[in-house]
């Protein structure tokens, strides 16, 4: 499996935008990782993105190149760096500005992270809506995600109701 | 590629034709975008909203709160395909037997296996959300893809042909039975279809956990059943028509090829089972056998087989137990045997027994039989206690001590002193360092270290006084060996005697310069050696002594001297020990006379007459009479004096010696007789005072005791230096309560109290 590092790997979006990327960069995405090792093509067909758009890529790559060579969860280590993961939402000065997009751009990013599986990319994506959420009301976050609120008054009253031991009071 | 929000029907068709490709034809390939539109299909379809499907509940599911993740129905699909795809495979194996069997079973299990390591990465997107979530809300049952095709595997493949008497387990049975008999099977198949059985163990909880239940239950437990079953028809069958010899060789041998079979083809947890249950039929159920074979191996020397024996019997508990026993027993009788022969019939050698000899036939037997404990028993730590159990039972008790346990430390005692003496004819043939080294050897083994340090002690200061010690460093060497062994007091005297000797050098010397500064009538050259009476084993003269005339200046000046320089010293001479060379000057030929004090003392007699009587003689020395006559029996006997008429005694004119310096000092019979038994009185008196000694200061450090703990300690305490008797501790305790050193505690009739 020890390819050299310097192999390039062609990969397709859904828009038939091509990239050419080292493969240690495009190896941040699991997906890829594994798929490299399973197949074998023989002509150095392009690699379908059929989920991800070029502009959507093009982030995704910044963040891959700015990343690679740090080591990739492990199976065995995840369980223990999940709690801390999970209780932190801070987030490196880098992907801080990384990450500093338009909401649109932000989801198709998250999507994007969930689909080729690069879960540093993901953390740091929901990480940044969760730091969107909090400290608001519901009203002002169903305004920020341009959410119509369903609920009848009484369903509202309910859950606000089962909810108001996490009130921040 | 079906769109990204198709149904279950248009999905699922799409997945399984991909998904049956790879499982059955993945040798044809591959390509990126196969694999990236099967990835991504499921990835859709898992994460379709809940709104797209309704499937959720036919798996059972009710009142989940929050967001559903879709996957049940790929999930219970991808079971539906792989309970298909294995009943067509069991279905192939059913006209198989044996190694046909187990070849299709290899093959198609490589192919299975390698096929859903790809199937379990392209749902990935299953496992790590829907799967991952179902098992952490306790859901048993669902695994994650790789597990589930292994899970599947076994209960619709594996499970079906092992009910069918086992037949996977048996054509492995029968496989190493083969082999066991000699044949050569494919070890690499036989590999490959037992980790099968490794890997298809699985612990519910923790999936990653390895788990052995399947290997252990289908086939670790027949395995070891039809290798006890094999291997004890094998081991009577080959014992009835072989020697023991050969059997060793032959279970030696087994073991080894079981020990490979676990390396070769099995899962390592069985080489446990596996061995125990082997050296179970192979070796404890024939121990008897061998315990009775090994007498006869030690007899006739088979090295090899007693090798092979110990190591085989090691290997069961209390295999070697009966082997130390007999071995002990077999040193013992070697060695008694040894000095029985030495000694010869009716002990006849008895009388004239050689220490030499006596020495190396101990050493022979110790020798021998140490030599087959590291070659043999690997030095193994309980025949090397037989051993030296053995050797001091033989080397304190044998045909030539009868039950004197002193004679042993003697005769080597004796060995050590011929040693160490000057022009000794027997460190020639080896190198001395070398002999004494073996003498400890056997040093080690004696009881009664005290009398050979008694006699050691005399030996050393003869060899002292009459300067015929062989080497200092040797000396120095012997007592370091002995001071390792029995500690700084063992050896305190002998090195007190060494210090005395060089102040008694250095006295001379002083002694010299200082009179001649103070007189010029020097003719007589003094040598001095001043002795601690304590530590040197030497006795003063029981009978009074005239000092010539022609020594009495020195005597006196040394005296004075000796008060000076040490005041309140009290100086005993040692006429008896003491030497003199007299010069002749009433013949033509000078010679130079080596005497006693004693013969000194009638030789210079003749200075002014030449014929004395008996009677003249005792009045001008004050020597006793008995005493005196032996003297002059040598003088006599060497024609320095003639003795024709009774009690008369003429100085020959015309004595004739070969030799210039002429030894006249030869001793007396009735000294080296006296010598051995003076020797032991020695050692009698001082076991009393020692045995009484340790009683106070173990009594001093636990202020009261019983008197059996008392005894106890007292012989462990005791035990290195020589073994005591206990009446002889019972009656040093009496002596102690009469001295009133410990006092009976009141009202008991065993306890003793330490008296402040």
């Amino acid at each position: 499996m020890a390819a050299p590092a310097t192999q390039q790997i062609k990969i397709r979006c859904n828009d038939e935008k091509e990239f050419t990327v080292d493969r240690d960069v495009l190896e941040r995405s699991v997906l890829i990782k594994n798929m490299l090792e399973d197949v074998t093509e023989q002509q150095d067909a392009p690699i379908p993105l059929p989920n991800v758009s070029g502009p959507v890529m093009a982030k995704v790559l910044e963040y891959c190149t700015h990343h690679r060579g740090e080591p990739l969860p492990s199976a065995d280590t995840e369980q223990s760096q999940d709690e801390t993961r999970k209780r932190t939402t801070d987030i490196s000065e880098w992907d801080q500005k990384f990450i500093t997009v338009d909401q649109e751009m932000l989801f198709e990013i998250i999507l994007a992270a969930n689909y080729l599986d690069i879960k540093s990319l993901l953390d740091v994506g929901c990480k940044t809506v969760a730091n969107m959420i909090k400290g608001k009301t519901p009203e002002e976050i169903r305004k920020l995600f341009n959410i119509v609120n369903d609920f009848t008054p009484e369903e509202e009253a309910q859950i606000k109701k089962e909810n108001e031991w996490a009130e921040d009071r | 590629m079906p769109p990204p929000n198709a149904d279950l029907a248009v999905t699922w068709a799409f997945l399984e034709e991909g998904v049956d490709h790879i499982m059955t034809k993945l040798q044809t390939g591959v390509s990126y975008s196969k694999y990236m539109s099967l990835y991504t299909v499921a990835y859709n379809y898992c994460t379709l909203s809940k709104m797209h499907g309704t499937h959720i509940e036919s798996l059972g599911m009710t009142n989940r709160t929050g967001a559903s993740l879709m996957g049940a129905d790929l999930y219970n699909n991808l079971i539906r395909y792989l309970v298909a795809h294995l009943k067509q495979l069991r279905q192939s194996t059913e006209s198989r037997e044996d190694e046909n069997l187990l070849r299709y079973y290899a093959g198609e299990w490589d192919r299975y296996t390698t096929g859903a390591n790809y199937i379990n990465r392209l749902f990935t997107y299953l496992n790590r959300y829907w799967v991952q979530r179902e098992r952490d809300e306790g859901r048993k049952g669902v695994y994650p893809v790789y597990t589930l095709a292994l899970v599947q595997w076994r209960a619709h493949l594996f499970f079906p042909i092992q009910q069918k008497n086992t037949k996977l387990a048996s054509a492995i049975l029968r496989l190493i039975e083969m082999q066991r008999n000699g044949e050569t099977i494919d070890q690499g198949l036989v590999k490959k279809v037992v980790e099968s059985f490794v890997s298809l163990g699985l612990d519910d909880a923790d999936i990653n956990k390895a788990c052995l239940d399947v290997y252990r239950e289908h086939f670790e437990t027949p395995f070891l059943a039809a290798t006890e079953q094999y291997y004890k028809q094998e081991s009577e069958t080959f014992l009835a028509n072989n020697t023991v010899s050969d059997y060793l060789k032959k279970a030696e041998e087994r073991l080894k090829e079981e020990e490979d079979r676990v390396e070769r083809y099995l899962n390592t947890q069985t080489r446990k089972p596996l061995i125990n249950k082997c050296e179970d039929v192979l070796i404890r159920q024939h121990a008897e056998l061998m315990w009775e074979n090994f007498q006869t191996l030690l007899d006739y020397d088979r090295d090899e087989d007693l090798q092979r024996m110990y190591a085989l019997l090691s290997r069961i508990p209390e295999g070697l137990e009966p082997l130390r026993k007999k071995f002990e027993e077999h040193v013992k009788n070697a060695g008694l045997a040894s000095i029985s022969k030495l000694v010869g019939e009716d002990a006849a050698g008895l009388d004239g027994l050689d220490p030499k000899a006596y020495v190396d036939a101990l050493l022979d037997v110790h020798t021998k039989n140490s030599d087959i404990v590291t070659r043999s028993f690997r030095g193994e730590a309980g025949f090397v206690a037989s051993l030296d159990k053995a050797c001091r039972e033989f080397i304190n008790r044998n045909s030539a001590t009868g039950t004197l346990t002193s004679k042993s430390p003697e005769l080597l005692s004796k060995h050590a002193d011929l040693l160490l003496r000057k022009n000794n004819k027997l460190a020639e043939e080896v190198d001395l360092e070398d002999a004494l080294n073996r003498l400890m050897v056997l040093f080690k083994y004696l009881e009664d270290k005290d009398v050979f340090q008694t006699f050691y002690t005399t030996k050393l200061s003869k060899r002292l006084i009459h300067g015929v010690s062989a080497s200092d460093e040797s000396e120095a060497s012997m007592i370091s060996k002995l001071k390792e062994a029995c500690g700084f007091e063992y050896t305190n005297k002998l090195q007190r005697m060494f210090t005395d000797m060089s102040l008694s050098k250095d006295l001379t010397d002083a002694f010299k310069d200082r009179m001649q500064q103070n007189h010029d009538d020097m003719d007589i050259s003094f040598n001095v050696m001043v002795l601690g009476t304590n530590f040197w084993p030497l006795n003063p003269p029981t009978h009074d002594f005239v000092i010539p005339t022609e020594i009495l200046p020195t005597y006196e000046r040394f005296q004075k001297y000796y008060q000076t320089k040490h005041s309140g010293r009290k100086l005993t001479w040692l006429w008896n020990y003491s030497k003199n060379e007299l010069r002749t000057n009433y013949l033509n030929q000078k010679y130079i006379l080596m005497t006693s004090s004693y013969q000194m003392a009638i030789l210079v007699q003749y200075n002014k007459n030449d014929t004395l009587s008996l009677d003249e003689l005792i009045a001008a020395t004050s020597v006793p009479k008995d005493h005196l006559i032996q003297v002059l029996a040598l003088l006599v006997k060497a024609k320095v004096l003639v003795n024709e008429e009774t009690d008369q005694y003429d100085l020959n004119p015309s004595f004739k010696s070969k030799k210039i310096r002429v030894n006249l000092n030869l001793p007396i019979k009735t000294e080296t007789k006296a010598e051995s038994t003076e020797v032991l009185k020695t050692v009698d008196e001082d076991r009393k005072y020692v045995i009484q000694a340790t009683i106070v200061r173990v009594m001093k450090a636990r202020k009261t005791m019983k008197n059996q703990a008392l005894i106890q300690e007292v012989i462990s305490q005791i035990t290195q230096r020589f073994a005591p008797k206990i009446p002889d501790i019972k009656k040093a305790i009496d002596t102690l309560l009469e001295k009133e050193y410990i006092e009976r505690v009141e009202g008991t009739r065993d306890t003793f109290a330490y008296v402040a």
